[in-house]
């Protein structure tokens, strides 16, 4: 009788143990890509400010090399660009010629890390790839007033302020990696007013 | 007076549960919606708005930048076709075939996901130049010593294979045919 009586005393404070713990641990899972200090966005602010910016307003992120890789997983095949954006300046146009031949692979990411658009040269229309985002609000304005709007641009929603379109373009041999640098300083990222309304 | 110190010991014993949850399920695994071949295994919710909130925590942490639901697929392996764990003091083959995609390249990376350092300055094969025999197939030699044909080289340590699928065809709603994926054959230890 004794025993149970003890039970009971401790029940509610292990159950209040478990409910703090458990509520710990959702708060800190969620607010990870928040306050992780070294997300792919920040690597990429960090790698972007060393590297070269084209006239386009892409950087080149730097080869990886062992030791001096820019983020963790990423295909070595590969030569990379990044445009950074920070939608309260205005919207982000990107825009890039696809070839055939040639992979080229386009992801746009929150800060946070969540991609919002991907696309490769393969889902090209008509030869261009032409991709305009802005926050909701932006969207909404541009679409309003769309008269000479470009048939083939894709507007797209992002969920944040701030994030970066990351520019992959396949080198497919080791002597490729020219070519496929050039491929990158012809794709151009810029930012633009949103339209008076 | 007991009661404050048991309350004061509730939220401490809480925090430090918590935390401990976090790191332990973040160490575990990369998320949800995992695809299984063989010893391969992609996340293709990683690539995609519908991201799960581990999944976004684990690789904020590590800080990678996944590739897009609409490039591609990245297979990761960590052990060989028998399950054993992969090890850089042993010699491994790959065997084709590789699944239906626009390219693929297949690269090792240390098991933190960095470039492994070798004299040879390979990385990774992308399928335009690996040599093939005659009627296309093609085996890849993974080791520490230099070998001729595909050679990719690792450092005496666990390592990690990574097969991306570029512009892939395969459905990510059932689980892939583990036959049509590259076997990896653990051929001696050192």
């Amino acid at each position: 009788m004794k025993i149970s009586r003890d039970y009971l005393d401790w029940l509610p404070w292990a159950l209040a143990t478990v409910c703090i713990a458990g509520s710990v641990h959702i708060v800190s899972v969620l607010l990870m890509p928040e306050i992780a200090p070294r997300n792919a966005f920040a690597r990429l602010v960090d790698a972007a400010k060393s590297a070269e910016t084209t006239p386009n307003g892409v950087a080149l992120l730097p080869r990886a090399a062992p030791g001096a890789e820019v983020m963790p997983f990423e295909d070595s095949a590969f030569v990379e660009g990044v445009c950074l954006f920070d939608l309260s300046r205005g919207l982000m146009r990107v825009r890039a010629d696809a070839d055939p031949e040639d992979l080229l692979a386009l992801s746009f990411h929150a800060r946070t890390g969540r991609i919002f658009h991907s696309v490769t040269d393969r889902s090209a229309i008509k030869g261009k790839i032409d991709v305009l985002i802005g926050d909701a609000s932006q969207i909404e304005a541009v679409e309003g007033e769309d008269e000479e709007a470009p048939p083939q641009q894709v507007r797209v929603t992002a969920p944040s302020t701030r994030g970066f379109v990351l520019l992959r373009s396949l080198a497919r041999r080791a002597s490729d990696r020219d070519r496929a640098e050039q491929r990158l300083r012809s794709i151009t990222c810029e930012t633009v007013a949103e339209p008076e309304s | 007076m007991t009661n404050y110190v048991k309350a004061f010991a509730v939220m401490i014993a809480g925090l430090l549960l918590g935390f401990a949850m976090t790191a332990v399920s973040l160490g575990l695994g990369r998320g949800f919606g995992a695809l299984h071949a063989g010893p391969w295994t992609a996340w293709p919710r990683h690539g995609a708005a519908d991201i799960d909130p581990y999944a976004r925590a684990v690789l904020a942490r590590s800080g990678e930048a996944p590739l897009g639901r609409d490039q591609g697929l990245a297979f990761f392996a960590r052990t060989d076709s028998s399950g054993a764990p992969l090890d850089g003091r042993c010699d491994y083959r790959i065997l084709d075939s590789t699944p239906a995609a626009r390219f693929w390249t297949l690269g090792a990376a240390s098991a933190a996901g960095r470039l492994i350092d070798n004299p040879a300055d390979r990385y990774a094969f992308t399928s335009s130049e690996i040599t093939r025999r005659e009627g296309g197939s093609f085996e890849i030699d993974i080791g520490a010593q230099a070998r001729p044909g595909n050679w990719l080289p690792v450092a005496r340590e666990p390592f990690v294979l990574v097969l991306r699928l570029y512009d892939t065809p395969l459905d990510v709603e059932s689980a892939p045919d583990p036959t049509t994926f590259p076997k990896i054959v653990k051929l001696h230890c050192a």
